[in-house]
């Protein structure tokens, strides 16, 4: 072993090393921020921790069912209580009455601090007459029953009011006391999590107590056909992560058995094909290392990524080996393929830096895993191969089908015709205004099975679950001023609700007024003497009997002076979770987040809220603004994979010196991507990012095909390596894509199908469009 | 205790009483729900007078009631004050003040509603299924003049209802009967409207 190879192979051991510690240490993420810019506007940042840590972050939904209704009822009470002594939970919600206890005494103790309707005309004679008028009413109608319990305490109603404004208008039907499905086949429970969302260790713990929990709650009730299913945003991700996880790891270890099969076959020699795995190897390591070291964490999309770098970076060893003629050193080969190699490189990297700039931190982490990979991936091919190679290397066998493969592309030349006109029918088929050629939801992006979006939307429909698509967000220095700012917006809501273009809304200042509104109520309340006065003139003439309302008037005098609520008379409550989850204290001043149900009209939403005086709403559609996000992100990858393409020509023009040489590397590369672009759409599918990244895929490793191929002088021997190299190289990248290709999850469907027919599409274009030349001159 | 009591002293008579009446005539709540079923639409004007705790007098409601098979139950007050109720299905419609004020709500959302609403649509339809899903039942009497206990099987209903008894003769109910858990109660009367 010569010096120079001594240091290649002690840095690279060094390098390797290196990589192992960092990645040790490297932390994994799997959460959304990863698609979201690195500088968001003030409602893509609310949004991003609406999504990360929002009470809707937090929800979990459970349908249990499988057995009568009865026994449903009983296994459901049953689990509702097992999961109510775990801290893990912050609520759990059966629909049975358990645990609202205190949220009822704490409305009730303090309805008249609490209620809007309080004002000092509701408590004169007149008013109060009104009341008490209503109050008969009701006596005789199905709700007297509830209402006559409250009645000598809350004449005015106020405790009703509150319920009907916090309960709102949808909620689950109720069977045997616990919540249904409308069909009666599932009772349903609605769950919250202490831990926010994008904790997944903690929301897998979660799913994991609950799994364990309805086992035992199963078994209890005898119900042995019962399953339970469980939805929410902590279910997705823990999902989500399995499943990338998996899928990555069985598609990867499967593409490298396949690939390292094949290799073993042409090479028959296990050092040879562990040589060739060696830079593929490194090259992932630094990629994740190098993430890692760039962004403090690792994605996991980034990570799943990963498996397809094993389709390009495979390619140099095969190249190097096949194109080694036997009993001549590497050192003869490299000096021949090293410059073509070098630009095929080069050009990959063009694809990719342009990635690299971009403004979300999901893509521009591929683009440095990629980078980072491909380089250590040459440079090992380059300077630690050949030191490790065998002395008396030979790839014959490998070569033993050129020939026929070289027959054969002679007559490729007849079908460049056909090919042109397969790329314009191509080409004016995406030009066809169809239904759009790109997904336009970033649910298109996400890891989700449709199995599992259905089943999310089954349940919410059950349950009436906040669908929590608009938000209206108010900023304010102070807590007590975003209160005071949703109590001014909730009359103008109230209107709309009342006109019906708003089934309804929440705040948190219905379970804390702020300051000004409770010494607003209390001033309203008469005095004691006043109110007994007035009283007794409205009551004038109507049956109730004497002294019924005695407990009202002692307990108007002890709301009068009351010390005023603030979050700490909560405590103990659910309400408290409502309050935190809805009055959000952020690096600057508080945000009130008001959640709308049933937005009919929300342009006249966005037109009224900005009339309220004072104070700026911003009205948020989160589905809206994340699908805009996404579209924002895609436009960007698909500009920046343009700026890439003009590297690449710059680079190619640079290197090659000829218009005419540019034209022959990059028309195969053109071809193929825009018939691979046609099959896609053809076949259905719509395209999103993934098959972006994965035709910037096809252009880097298509690139070293038509490279290869457009060389033109070289020997016949040379050919024949070359010519098998190329084809060994291309079915390995159509095995190592085409595995990713049956993954479910759909970053690694929509890059694997892309690459294994866009790669094998370029090889064929370059032997019809760029090999004709040299093949026609012999 | 009150409440338990009462119900064990109206619940063995009629149990002995349904015993008897089927050993003499073969008479049963079967047989009754059957021919309940067979009316198509009815129509009647009802008295109802409310005995409160909170009242000095009863108040007393007055007005129409219309069924139509299987499930319209129109309940229209006159007076004292207008007020009708509508329940279709699973829709309970609530209209006051001349239609100005209307609520709509689904009669699953409020089970103690619900069951006091079955408790009349459910007998008048023949429906023993429905009852027997929010109700004990025992049956008084013979054909041409018959006593229908309900009790509430539901712990949340029997806490505000402990009875609802209906009274009627061959296919129609005279009476409705409602024994609240704190000692109030209700008596409708029901008659037909020719008119």
């Amino acid at each position: 072993m010569k010096v120079s190879a001594r240091w290649a192979v002690g840095l690279w051991l060094s390098g390797v090393l290196a990589c192992v510690i960092l990645i040790s240490r490297a932390e994994f993420s799997t959460d959304l921020s990863a698609f979201l810019p690195r500088s968001p506007s003030p409602t893509q940042q609310i949004l991003v921790e609406q999504l990360r840590d929002g009470v809707v972050s937090r929800l979990v939904l459970l349908g249990v069912d499988g057995a009568p209704p009865e026994i449903l009822a009983k296994l459901s009470k049953n689990l509702a209580t097992r999961l109510r002594s775990e801290p893990t939970f912050a609520s759990v919600n059966s629909g049975e009455d358990v645990g609202l206890e205190k949220d009822r005494d704490f409305l009730w103790r303090n309805r008249y601090l609490l209620s809007p309707a309080v004002s000092a005309e509701r408590f004169s004679a007149a008013g109060l007459r009104r009341a008490l008028e209503n109050d008969l009413q009701l006596l005789g109608s199905p709700a007297g029953m509830l209402v006559k319990r409250v009645l000598p305490n809350d004449p005015t109603g106020e405790l009703l009011q509150l319920l009907e404004q916090l309960e709102g208008t949808v909620h689950p039907a109720t069977r045997d006391g616990v919540w249904f499905s409308r069909d009666g086949r599932r009772a349903l429970l609605l769950l919250q999590t202490r831990a926010p969302g994008f904790d997944i260790d903690a929301q897998q713990e979660a799913l994991a107590i609950i799994h364990r929990a309805f086992e035992q709650a199963r078994a209890a009730s005898g119900a042995q056909g019962a399953r339970v299913l469980a939805s929410g945003p902590g279910v997705f991700s823990v999902s989500t992560r399995a499943k990338i996880k998996g899928d990555a790891l069985r598609f990867s270890m499967l593409a490298t058995f396949l690939v390292a099969s094949l290799l073993l076959l042409i090479y028959r020699s296990p050092r040879v094909l562990l040589l060739a795995l060696l830079p593929v190897a490194s090259g992932a390591l630094a990629g994740v290392a190098a993430v890692s070291l760039g962004f403090g964490s690792v994605h996991g999309i980034t990570l799943g990524f990963g498996a397809t770098l094993i389709g390009e970076a495979v390619d140099y060893a095969i190249y190097l080996f096949t194109q080694t003629a036997p009993g001549s050193p590497p050192e003869q080969t490299l000096p021949r393929i090293w410059p073509t190699l070098r630009l095929g490189v080069l050009t990959s990297l063009c694809g990719f830096s342009a990635m690299l700039f971009s403004g979300f931190t999901g893509l521009a982490q591929l683009g440095l895993f990629s980078i980072a990979g491909l380089v250590v991936a040459v440079s090992v091919t380059r300077w630690v191969l050949p030191a490790l190679m065998p002395r008396n290397f030979s790839a014959a066998a490998s070569a033993a089908f050129a020939p026929a493969v070289l027959r054969l592309m002679q007559h490729s030349a007849r079908l460049r015709f056909p090919l042109f006109l397969a790329v314009a029918m191509a080409a004016l088929f995406l030009s066809l205004p169809r239904g759009g050629l790109w997904d336009d939801e970033l649910s298109g992006l996400s890891p989700l099975s449709q199995e599992d979006q259905q089943l999310d939307e089954l349940l919410r429909g059950d349950i009436g679950a906040p669908d929590a698509r608009y938000l209206l967000l108010v900023n304010a220095p102070s807590e007590d001023q975003a209160l005071a700012a949703s109590e001014a917006l909730a009359g103008t809501l109230q209107a709309m609700v009342g006109q019906g273009s708003l089934a309804g809304f929440d705040s948190a200042a219905l379970v804390l007024p702020s300051q000004g509104a409770q010494r607003a109520r209390q001033a309203a309340l008469p005095p004691a003497e006043v109110l007994r006065a007035n009283l007794e003139q409205a009551l004038a003439g109507l049956p109730f009997r004497a002294e019924l309302f005695e407990p009202f008037l002692g307990d108007v005098a002890a709301a009068k002076k009351q010390a005023l609520l603030d979050r700490r008379s909560l405590s103990g409550t659910s309400l408290a979770l409502k309050l935190d989850s809805l009055l959000i204290k952020r690096s600057a001043g508080w945000v009130a987040v008001l959640p709308l149900r049933g937005v009919s009209e929300p342009a006249q939403l966005r037109e009224l809220t900005g009339k309220v005086g004072g104070i700026s709403p911003m009205l948020l559609d989160l589905k809206g603004e994340a699908d805009q996000l996404y579209r924002t992100y895609r436009h960007e990858a698909l500009v920046q994979s343009l700026l890439g393409s003009l590297a690449i020509v710059v680079l190619l023009g640079a290197n090659l010196r000829s218009p005419h040489r540019v034209y022959e590397v990059l028309a195969p590369l053109i071809a193929a991507v825009i018939i691979t672009t046609a099959v896609l759409s053809g076949s259905g599918q719509k395209l999103t990012i993934f098959h972006l990244v994965g035709l910037s895929l096809v252009v880097a490793i298509g690139s070293n095909y038509s490279l290869f191929f457009e060389r033109q002088n070289f020997a016949s021997q040379n050919r024949e390596r070359t010519v098998a190299s190329l084809l060994l190289a291309n079915v390995s990248t159509v095995i190592g894509f085409g595995m990713l290709s049956f993954s479910h999850i759909p970053v690694l469907h929509g890059i694997g199908m892309t690459v294994a027919i866009g790669a094998m599409l370029s090889l064929i274009f370059s032997a019809i469009l760029t090999a004709h030349g040299e093949a026609g001159k012999r | 205790m009150a409440a338990l009591l009462m119900i064990a002293a109206s619940c063995s008579p009629a149990f002995a009483a349904d015993e008897t009446s089927k050993a003499a005539v073969a008479w049963d709540l079967k047989q009754l729900m059957s021919e309940l079923a067979q009316v198509k639409t009815a129509k009647s004007r009802f008295v109802e007078r409310k005995y409160l705790s909170v009242l000095k007098e009863p108040l007393e409601f007055s007005g129409t009631l219309v069924y139509a098979a299987p499930g319209r139950l129109e309940k229209t007050t006159l007076l004292p004050k207008p007020e009708s109720l509508v329940v279709e299905q699973n829709k309970l419609t609530i209209e006051r003040e001349g239609g100005r004020q209307r609520r709509t709500l689904m009669l699953q959302d409020y089970p103690e509603i619900w069951a006091f609403v079955e408790s009349i649509r459910a007998t008048l339809a023949g429906d023993l299924e429905t009852l027997n899903r929010f109700y004990n039942t025992s049956l008084e009497g013979d054909a041409e003049h018959w006593q229908l206990t309900l009790q509430p099987n539901e712990p949340k209903m029997l806490a505000m209802v402990s009875l609802i008894k209906i009274s009627g003769s061959r296919n129609w109910v005279d009476s409705i009967e409602t024994l609240e858990a704190d000692g109030d109660r209700s008596l409708m009367t029901v008659v037909k409207d020719d008119s």
